[in-house]
């Protein structure tokens, strides 16, 4: 094939109405959707002849580590730098990633991700009135590699979009920050506030809103556990309502 | 440590009532029921006369079954206002399983509103639905539509059970490893075709 078509979808501004574009770019080798997307923008012309507006999109590392890149593509979700033009459908349809709020175009807004990390606590508490950390902590190498899985979210969004309880309608945060719980709790010095992130995501909006559809792990980009880290948190927030209805048990360290 | 937030323990407590006792008193009922095939005089004498013998049953019919099928019902409806499916873009067998979670729970609903008004509730003023329940049953079953409407309830009511019973184990942190979470569901797809069997069985010994 001598050109690569797509269909963007466009959308001006956060309120006003989305529409199609089609283009066609000359056929390059090694393509992806990011660096056709920069293509276009030395030359935005529609396959009708109009010049337009250049189209706006999110990217930054063009390695899938960052995670910013992520929008539908042939309707699918999904980071765009790692999506091969050989390996598309053509003509490849390009839309925002669904359930979060347009910017413009193909950007999105995502900081409703960073509110719910902020929500269950997704980072590790170092400062206190003694040393916290207690120097490097220790950690058997099975757990490191089963934790390691969890590092990796680039909180691209994918999992969110693909998860028929996530959205506008809804309160539920999505398997992504109830990962980073997973990976928390399980840190030496992260488990020291274990209570509070469990608290945190048994309320509304929390892990229990979880259908179970399981669309999350099977669109990651990064391959992440996701439905294990729910059945993981499954068993901890039992463990969790059981001391808070019944009393805890002697604390362990 | 005092529950600050009720939300959890609502979705366990919704969770809990799916099993027990509602969705044990299914596999009892299914049970209870296979034994039509023993013929009317056994089903009528032997099997509902003993149960209809049990002091305080109307207590325990509201207590045990009907209260808790009511919060179960009552809260997944509730709950049902989160779903926005998209089966045909996620063509995977846990979101279709999700979905036909979420569908199977209004079809029971609807069945059950039938299945119960025309047994229990109809027994309640017509003395002959309680002493020939067998008689009423085929009289009933004979009938082509009410016996597809039955059949479709009782898989409905065993494909919520099965996949019921499979999100359980992820929900209370029984399974968590991907393979567990396969694993325990082909044992409950399991458990559901023995129902479904054990469902028509007695279905059919109505007619016979």
């Amino acid at each position: 094939m001598s050109t690569i078509n797509l269909r963007i979808r466009r959308q001006d501004n956060p309120d006003s109405q989305p529409y199609w574009q089609a283009f066609s770019i000359p056929a390059a080798a090694d393509h992806n959707v990011v660096s056709v997307l920069l293509a276009l923008r030395d030359n935005p012309v529609t396959t009708s002849g109009e010049r337009v507006a250049p189209v706006i999109w999110d990217h930054n590392c063009m390695e899938e580590v960052c995670g910013s890149c992520a929008m539908l593509i042939n309707g699918v979700p999904r980071p765009a730098c790692s999506a091969l033009i050989d390996s598309l459908i053509q003509p490849i349809r390009l839309e925002p990633m669904p359930k979060f709020p347009v910017v413009r175009d193909l950007l999105v807004d995502r900081s409703c991700m960073d509110a719910s990390l902020r929500r269950v606590k997704a980072w590790i508490e170092i400062d206190g009135a003694w040393d916290t950390g207690l120097g490097a902590p220790r950690i058997a190498p099975v757990a490191w590699s089963a934790n390691y899985l969890y590092s990796r979210c680039m909180s691209c969004g994918v999992c969110l979009s693909a998860c028929p309880q996530f959205g506008s309608h809804s309160d539920f945060i999505g398997a992504a920050p109830l990962a980073q719980v997973r990976l928390m709790n399980a840190h030496p010095t992260g488990r020291y506030d274990k209570t509070e992130r469990l608290h945190a995501i048994m309320g509304a909006g929390g892990l229990s809103d979880c259908g179970n559809a399981q669309n999350c792990v099977r669109v990651c980009p990064k391959g992440i556990p996701l439905t294990t880290a729910i059945g993981e948190l499954g068993r901890q927030t039992t463990l969790q309502a059981l001391q808070d209805l019944f009393g805890e048990s002697t604390p362990s360290l | 440590m005092r529950i600050a937030n009720p939300h959890l323990l609502l979705r366990r407590l919704h969770s809990l009532f799916g099993l027990l006792p509602v969705g044990a008193f299914l596999v009892f009922h299914l049970w209870e029921n296979s034994q039509s095939r023993f013929g009317a005089a056994h089903y009528n004498g032997e099997v509902v006369a003993v149960l209809q013998r049990l002091n305080y049953l109307p207590v325990l019919e509201i207590v045990v079954i009907a209260l808790p099928l009511l919060f179960h019902a009552g809260y997944g409806l509730v709950i049902l206002s989160q779903m926005r499916a998209e089966p045909r873009r996620y063509r995977y067998l846990r979101n279709w399983l999700y979905v036909m979670q979420r569908v199977s729970g209004i079809g029971i609903l609807l069945f059950l509103i039938l299945h119960v008004g025309m047994t229990r509730i109809e027994s309640i003023w017509r003395v002959t639905v309680r002493e020939d329940l067998f008689g009423h049953m085929q009289h009933l079953l004979t009938q082509p539509w009410i016996f597809t409407v039955y059949v479709v309830g009782l898989l409905l009511s065993v494909l919520h059970l099965a996949n019921g019973m499979a999100t359980l184990g992820i929900v209370w942190g029984l399974t968590t490893s991907a393979y567990a979470q396969r694993l325990f569901g082909s044992v409950c797809a399991l458990f559901g075709l023995l129902l479904v069997a054990i469902g028509i069985h007695g279905l059919l010994g109505f007619l016979s």
